[in-house]
């Protein structure tokens, strides 16, 4: 959903267009996509947001109904107790990776490129000794748009992730895909900025046996350099589980 | 951007709920309470003015009060006032619904999934500015022109049933509000 380049002045006025709201069908499709990839067009979508913002002044309180708060309360106590913030991002996550999955089935497309990342890997050398090696491990990474974006796939006998981008990535300077792995515990690890689309990666050990089925692999947009904080900063551009290949 | 863009009408109500959004990132219940007692009829204003289901508008603000507690902490003061932040929350979430509504999806958790990309994720940069001013460039505008803006952004109109409602072409419509929002970012930055 990337199109043909955009002037700054119709990115400016389309960012403008969409927090004052008018924009639907396409329009609104292409503008939620520039929002999730293009940090420029984000700020100045929050910018005019800010420019328009107080006219919500101008709208006339409501009380709500005193049962409201009640339920509130007790969808909080059904959350986790304490703090919730460091994992705020992995539910988020999750609820993503749970709507691709109910997706996720059917695209010739992404079995082709599925096949191709697969081609492409060096040959494993399996040692005579080891009976059964373990099955490569594949991801499709997708977006909320239902577009594949990129294909993960891992050997466990070597540690060698691959990473490749199945789609155009939005070219987007000033800014990194940071590559995470959200394992069964929720806490995101970086595996690294992606140099291009195409990443190839040696894990260390301990990150390598923590990758089996059913661990979330996530990209994410971040500062150059990658997130300062260790955790997902930006929005995430697409996620998916890995699974046996 | 400094604390000083933020309009000096927001700064004292900025005192009272800046500590409360620090206390609901600590996991402060009572402070959630707090906040929706101060702030839940100005949002659920907002929600219902945009939603014309009432069980909506009521999901739509239960839902803005669970994101508070969950990402209070992404709340920066150096971007928007509380209520700021708060309204535009509310004001994003209904109209992601109301979108979600006309599309005919009732999923709505799938709904919020895809809605986690559109403006209710999006924050809200403040620039100084206050309501009055706002208005008096509105009303510079070619008559009609800020009544649409109005229109789009606190009913949530689209361009279509902009055109529809003032029986002219979606092109002239487009191009109404487009040379009005130009022009209003021209009177704001004077």
């Amino acid at each position: 959903m990337t199109g043909e380049p955009m002037s700054p002045e119709d990115r400016d006025l389309l960012a403008a267009e969409y927090a004052l709201g008018a924009l639907d069908g396409d329009d609104l499709a292409r503008a939620r996509s520039l929002a999730a990839s293009h940090a420029g067009f984000r700020a100045e979508v929050e910018r005019w947001t800010g420019r328009l913002s107080p006219l919500l002044d101008e709208v006339a309180p409501a009380s709500p109904p005193d049962a409201l708060w009640p339920k509130i309360e007790q969808r909080i106590g059904a959350q986790a107790a304490g703090p919730p913030q460091p994992g705020a991002n992995v539910v988020q996550l999750r609820r993503r990776v749970g709507l691709w999955r109910g997706l996720a089935a059917g695209a010739t497309a992404l079995a082709a490129s599925l096949a191709l990342v697969l081609v492409t890997q060096p040959p494993r050398t399996v040692a005579p000794v080891q009976a059964a090696a373990p099955a490569p491990l594949v991801a499709m990474l997708g977006d909320e748009s239902r577009d594949m974006k990129l294909v993960a796939s891992f050997d466990p006998a070597s540690g060698r992730l691959m990473v490749a981008a199945a789609s155009d990535m939005p070219a987007d300077p000033g800014h990194a895909h940071e590559l995470w792995m959200i394992p069964a515990d929720g806490k995101p690890r970086s595996l690294g900025t992606m140099p291009g689309p195409k990443m190839r990666a040696q894990l260390p050990m301990p990150i390598a046996l923590q990758f089996r089925e059913g661990v979330t692999l996530a990209v994410s947009v971040e500062p150059m350099g990658g997130s300062p904080t260790g955790l997902p900063t930006g929005p995430v551009i697409a996620s998916g589980k890995l699974e046996r290949a | 951007m400094d604390r000083a863009a933020i309009a000096p009408e927001r700064a004292a109500e900025s005192r009272e709920l800046a500590p409360l959004l620090s206390g609901i990132a600590a996991g402060d219940r009572s402070a959630l309470s707090t906040l929706y007692q101060r702030t839940s009829a100005k949002l659920f204003g907002i929600c219902t003015r945009l939603l014309p289901s009432e069980a909506d508008a009521q999901d739509v603000l239960q839902d803005v009060y669970l994101t508070v507690w969950r990402k209070a902490n992404l709340y920066d003061a150096n971007k928007a006032s509380p209520i700021t932040w708060l309204a535009v929350m509310a004001r994003n979430k209904a109209i992601d619904r109301l979108r979600a509504r006309q599309l005919g999806i009732d999923d709505l958790d799938a709904a919020a999934d895809v809605a986690d990309e559109s403006p209710s994720a999006l924050e809200v940069i403040e620039q100084g500015q206050e309501h009055d001013r706002l208005a008096k460039c509105l009303d510079e505008l070619e008559p009609n022109h800020g009544a649409m803006i109005r229109a789009a952004f606190l009913d949530g109109a689209t361009y279509a049933e902009l055109a529809e409602r003032e029986s002219v072409p979606l092109g002239t419509m487009k191009s109404w509000i487009r040379r009005g929002l130009q022009r209003l970012r021209g009177c704001l930055e004077r």
